[in-house]
């Protein structure tokens, strides 16, 4: 595929799906409470940002989470490092509960999950130094390697690829690709199990996006961390991560290896977007090999998401059994172990073009018939 | 066209050159180090001209204050000797010096001031230096409070940001100056039966104590709104991720953070604080003679006998005081401009 231009070819990693499950969410939910009303304020409505998923991160394995825009993927890292509380639902870390535990409880777990921040402008303290950042992690959870702190950070400096003589700078003296290489070492301070990499390199120019996940995923394999990896961007999800769940509006609704996501995906939606990343050679003979699907609208609010499947809105298949029944998230026939799937009537797994393309947005549906009709 | 000067510089260059080459390495050593935020603004602040002058000027009134009991030794007065008894000889039957200027000579530098005779001078300085004191323990202590109440409501959030955000509108919305007026007696009569004579600290711990009350909402208000801005940050909640106590998260991810408002609001407050002493002791509601305080130098000097007679009692407390406020104020502006060079005034 064409986004790998950038990207050397996705490699096997040894620890491929082989791994005992690290992370396990089941039935997550989070609603963010609408408070309203005059003269005494109550709660009026919720946020269904995340609403019943199931997850499983296996040790050393990297997991990625895809989605459009506010469809709950940051919500579910978040909620994953605890920075947020669950409404309900479990998630368990090495076969222990997590889900409500205070901030003493987790204290021994801290540091084996960690997390990396989109923003490399606001994810570092602009009046701490290079080290200070670095070593924070350390000294809160009172680690002393051995040789010192310093000598660690000077190491870290050194994985993520940067010059251990910036030990005493500041962040305003750093690009935001250094910016975010910092933030790697951070999270690496405490040699965690897990990373949480929310939208690591979504705010990074293209040539550095592909130095950072390299760096990544160099990190991955020499030091056998899981990632949970939330993007929106498929081709770099692609080249990062083993198994892959899609999510639309809260929910997780194809999960499977990167093989059967990318080449046999089954959902309507997975469908729609692998083939929304944009083609180079739009009018090559190959061009018309695959398949063109343009969905019209916006994601439903999450206010009020759809009843049944929540993608029955958009779905150019959908029927009274969508709105009535809520798919369930299962293996379908002709699809791989651990490729799963919650639609009623799935798509072929294939992502070749079809016959007729389904362009969904009237304007646009418009516009090529004027340039069809001579 | 060389001229001889040419000639030498050209000459000596290569052993210039020579004992450049090592002088360049340890700076850029140095240049590793990294400049602080702190560090770029002293460096901005002691480019800015107004702001280094402006910033002599206050150390000036400072050390003036602070030295006022040996400037007053050296000088050989003191602000609370009634020269009208000691030398009757300077003053008229009305208690107006016989002198041109209000009594100024070679003795009396700044005069004396008529009704008690006391020296101008040392009671300038006196002044000077209660003034100072009071209005930069107020200081202290609207900061202190401005940066506990602000900043654990725009952290804590919830209730507690809620009661501390409707207690600053409450104060905000009392009309302060009259306030203060009000409750100036009153806040003295609660320590002091109103038969007996108030002592000074009485005076002093008052006139503190209500000028912190009703001073510390607008610091408080803007600590507020950057800790709001700033608990949003990722990097409070990397702190977080890796089990940061809030009490740490506050010390070391949000109070170094906070640091620019503090200094710029406080150097703002700070002469506030002086003209609002000093016009309290002007209506007659703050520090009363024999104290020395500034504000009421202006009030002696406003009344009947000696407007009548002489300007020269406005002249000394009245420039004074405008120098320092404008200097102040200025060097506020140099302080804020030198943390955040971006935004235009």
């Amino acid at each position: 595929m064409k986004e790998d231009l950038v990207l050397p070819a996705p490699r096997e990693a040894a620890t491929d799906g082989a791994g005992e499950p690290l992370l396990v969410v089941e039935g997550l939910r989070k609603h963010f409470p609408i408070k309203g009303g005059f003269p005494i304020r109550r709660t009026v409505g919720a946020v269904q940002a995340v609403d019943g998923i199931d997850l499983t991160v296996r040790a050393g394995e990297s997991f990625g989470l895809v989605g459009e825009s506010g469809c709950g993927k940051s919500t579910t890292g978040r909620l994953i490092t605890r920075l947020l509380e669950p409404t309900s639902g479990t998630i368990s870390y090495r076969g222990k509960d997590i889900t409500h535990a205070g901030r003493k409880q987790l204290a021994p777990i801290r540091s084996e999950i960690q997390m990396i921040f989109q923003d490399p402008y606001s994810s570092l303290n602009p009046r701490q130094t290079v080290g200070k950042i670095i070593s924070g992690p350390m000294e809160i959870n009172g680690i002393e390697p051995t040789g010192g702190r310093e000598k660690r950070v000077r190491e870290l400096l050194e994985i993520v690829g940067l010059n251990p003589e910036h030990y005493n700078r500041f962040p305003h003296e750093f690009s935001g690709g250094q910016r975010q290489r910092i933030g790697v070492a951070r999270a690496l301070a405490l040699e965690p199990k897990l990373i949480v990499a929310d939208e690591p390199v979504s705010a990074l120019d293209v040539s550095i996006q592909a130095q950072v996940v390299n760096l990544l995923q160099k990190v991955q394999q020499e030091l056998g961390i899981a990632f949970l990896f939330i993007a929106h961007d498929l081709a770099v999800v692609r080249h990062f991560s083993q198994r892959v769940a899609v999510m639309y509006l809260g929910k997780v609704i194809e999960v499977g290896d990167r093989e059967s996501i990318y080449t046999r995906p089954r959902h309507p939606y997975t469908h729609a977007l692998l083939s929304a990343v944009p083609e180079v050679n739009l009018h090559d003979e190959e061009a018309g090999r695959r398949e063109r699907i343009r969905l019209a609208g916006d994601v439903p609010s999450p206010i009020s998401p759809p009843s049944g499947c929540r993608f029955r809105t958009r779905c150019w298949k959908a029927q009274d059994k969508c709105a009535a029944q809520e798919p369930p998230l299962v293996r379908l026939s002709g699809n791989r172990d651990g490729h799963l799937t919650a639609c009623h009537f799935p798509e072929d797994p294939t992502i070749e073009g079809r016959e007729e393309d389904i362009v969904l947005d009237p304007a646009l549906a418009a516009l090529e018939e004027d340039i069809e009709r001579p | 066209m060389t001229s001889p000067i040419d000639i030498e510089g050209g000459g000596t260059s290569v052993v210039v050159d020579g004992e450049k080459e090592p002088k360049a390495k340890p700076d850029e050593a140095k240049q590793l180090e990294g400049r602080s935020p702190g560090q770029l603004m002293w460096i901005r602040f002691k480019r800015d001209r107004t702001g280094v002058i402006s910033a002599y000027v206050v150390i000036f009134f400072f050390v003036v204050g602070l030295a006022a009991p040996l400037i007053s030794k050296l000088y050989g007065k003191n602000p609370y000797t009634v020269y009208a008894d000691e030398r009757p000889e300077l003053f008229d039957s009305a208690g107006v010096p016989l002198q041109p200027n209000g009594g100024i000579s070679g003795e009396f530098w700044f005069g004396l001031e008529p009704g008690n005779g006391y020296d101008v001078f040392t009671k300038l300085l006196y002044g000077i230096r209660n003034s100072l004191m009071i209005s930069l323990a107020v200081t202290l202590a609207t900061v202190l409070t401005g940066i506990i109440l602000g900043v654990a409501a725009g952290y804590l959030g919830g209730k507690i940001d809620y009661f501390v955000s409707r207690l600053i509108d409450f104060l905000l919305a009392l009309p302060s100056q009259l306030f203060f007026i009000a409750s100036m007696p009153v806040v003295v009569s609660l320590f002091v039966s109103p038969r007996d004579e108030t002592p000074v600290y009485v005076r002093v711990v008052a006139l503190i104590s209500v000028m912190w009350v009703l001073g510390w909402m607008s610091l408080a208000r803007i600590l507020r709104g950057t800790a709001l801005a700033l608990r949003e940050r990722e990097f409070i909640e990397a702190a977080k991720v890796s089990g940061a106590p809030p009490g740490r998260i506050i010390r070391k991810e949000i109070l170094p953070n906070v640091v620019t408002p503090i200094l710029v609001q406080s150097t703002y407050m700070l002469p506030n604080f002086v003209t609002a002493e000093a016009g309290l002791s002007f209506l007659g509601v703050g520090l009363v003679e024999p104290t020395p305080d500034w504000g009421q130098m202006f009030s002696k000097a406003a009344t009947e006998l000696v407007m009548q007679n002489d300007l020269t009692y406005m002249f000394f407390p009245g420039i004074s005081m405008i120098i320092f406020i404008v200097a102040f104020n200025l060097l506020g502006d140099s302080v804020r401009d030198a943390f955040d060079p971006k935004t235009a005034r």
